[in-house]
């Protein structure tokens, strides 16, 4: 008995390890071979609507609470774009921070009304225990990517 | 030995060996269930300390870049790991990523926050299985989990014969299981 336990334990093991990743995936597999510029999607984002792209960039953030989100640094100074997940599909774990990402995904628009971003705004400092911050909100459009597979690099 | 006396010696067996191998998944399962319960009122993945402080940002030469403003600043806020990547919000603002913390900095006012992030090791691992992060042939392994755990609720329903058994009082806990389901089904869904 003891050595079929050992045997198969010993099975499970070399298994694990010939399956083991060397890169850390998310979700599906990355089709897309061309890079799309952070840059260029934020320059002229309207012609980027609907479409599939393959971006590259340095994960400055990521969402604290259930890691749905997390957002690349642009090719450009000072700019960033944001990549959600559909929640639990995909999670980007905080410590990926400060990491090279691939991340193929759909670009596509957000509006919101003034009341709306109030909302939320509401909404995100209860999460953080803080006063709301209202200050400079009015109705506004902006885009992101919808992720649907990624790879990070340790 | 008759068909239905060979019978229940087979599903005590089966019950007691998948019982055996079922134990680790399920603390595992019932640990990290427990933990991703409570989601809204902590991270079960993750320690996050946030830390604010200052720094004196006339050390940081003007045009510095910004390994030179990490060299300046992180000896000042006690930060011994060396310098992964960095980022620029703005002009004034400066992110440094380090090994477990990031560190964001006003290069202006001097405000510098911290957050180090370290995995809670045993339910960040829990976690990543039960919810199935790792895909590939974990989910296979969980579907075969999930198949034994139903075999280990039908065979333990049969495991005892007589008045304490599925015909007598066994009957009457398997009911009150099953409502109490059912009565948080009527009440919030």
């Amino acid at each position: 008995m003891k050595t079929r336990f050992f045997a198969l334990s010993l099975f499970l093991l070399i298994s694990a390890s010939v399956f083991a990743q060397s890169a850390k995936k998310y979700g599906k597999e990355i089709t897309l071979k061309d890079k799309t510029k952070i840059s260029s999607i934020l320059d002229k984002p309207e012609d980027f609507v609907g479409k599939k792209v393959l971006v590259e960039g340095l994960i400055v953030n990521v969402c604290e609470n259930r890691g749905c989100w997390m957002e690349l640094a642009g090719d450009k100074p000072y700019t960033k774009i944001k990549i959600k997940v559909k929640d639990g599909e995909i999670v980007f774990p905080m410590t990926e921070k400060g990491k090279k990402a691939l991340v193929e995904g759909e670009v596509y628009k957000i509006t919101w009304t003034k009341e709306e971003r109030m909302e939320a705004a509401k909404e995100e400092a209860e999460e953080k225990g803080t006063k709301p911050d209202f200050t400079g909100l009015t109705d506004s459009t902006w885009y992101q990517i919808k992720g649907l597979g990624a790879k990070i690099n340790e | 030995m008759s068909i239905f006396s060979s019978w229940r010696k087979w599903n005590r067996l089966l019950h007691r060996d998948l019982g055996y191998i079922a134990f680790g998944l399920t603390v595992i399962y019932a640990v990290s269930g427990f933990a991703v319960n409570h989601i809204s009122d902590w991270n079960p993945n993750f320690n996050i300390e946030n830390i604010s402080g200052t720094f004196s940002p006339d050390l940081i030469p003007a045009g510095a870049s910004d390994s030179a403003i990490a060299a300046i600043l992180l000896p000042q806020i006690g930060e011994k790991e060396p310098l992964t990547s960095s980022f620029r919000p703005s002009p004034e603002e400066i992110q440094l990523f380090v090994e477990g913390n990031t560190i964001s900095a006003n290069l202006v006012t001097g405000e510098v926050e911290q957050k180090k992030v370290q995995k809670r090791w045993f339910l960040h691992v829990f976690n990543y299985l039960h919810l199935n992060h790792a895909k590939e042939m974990w989910t296979y392994v969980a579907d075969l989990y999930a198949v034994v755990l139903v075999f280990l609720a039908i065979s333990g329903l049969f495991m005892i014969k007589g008045p304490k058994g599925i015909l007598g009082r066994g009957a009457w806990l398997t009911a009150l299981g099953i409502l109490l389901p059912l009565i948080f089904i009527f009440l919030y869904y």
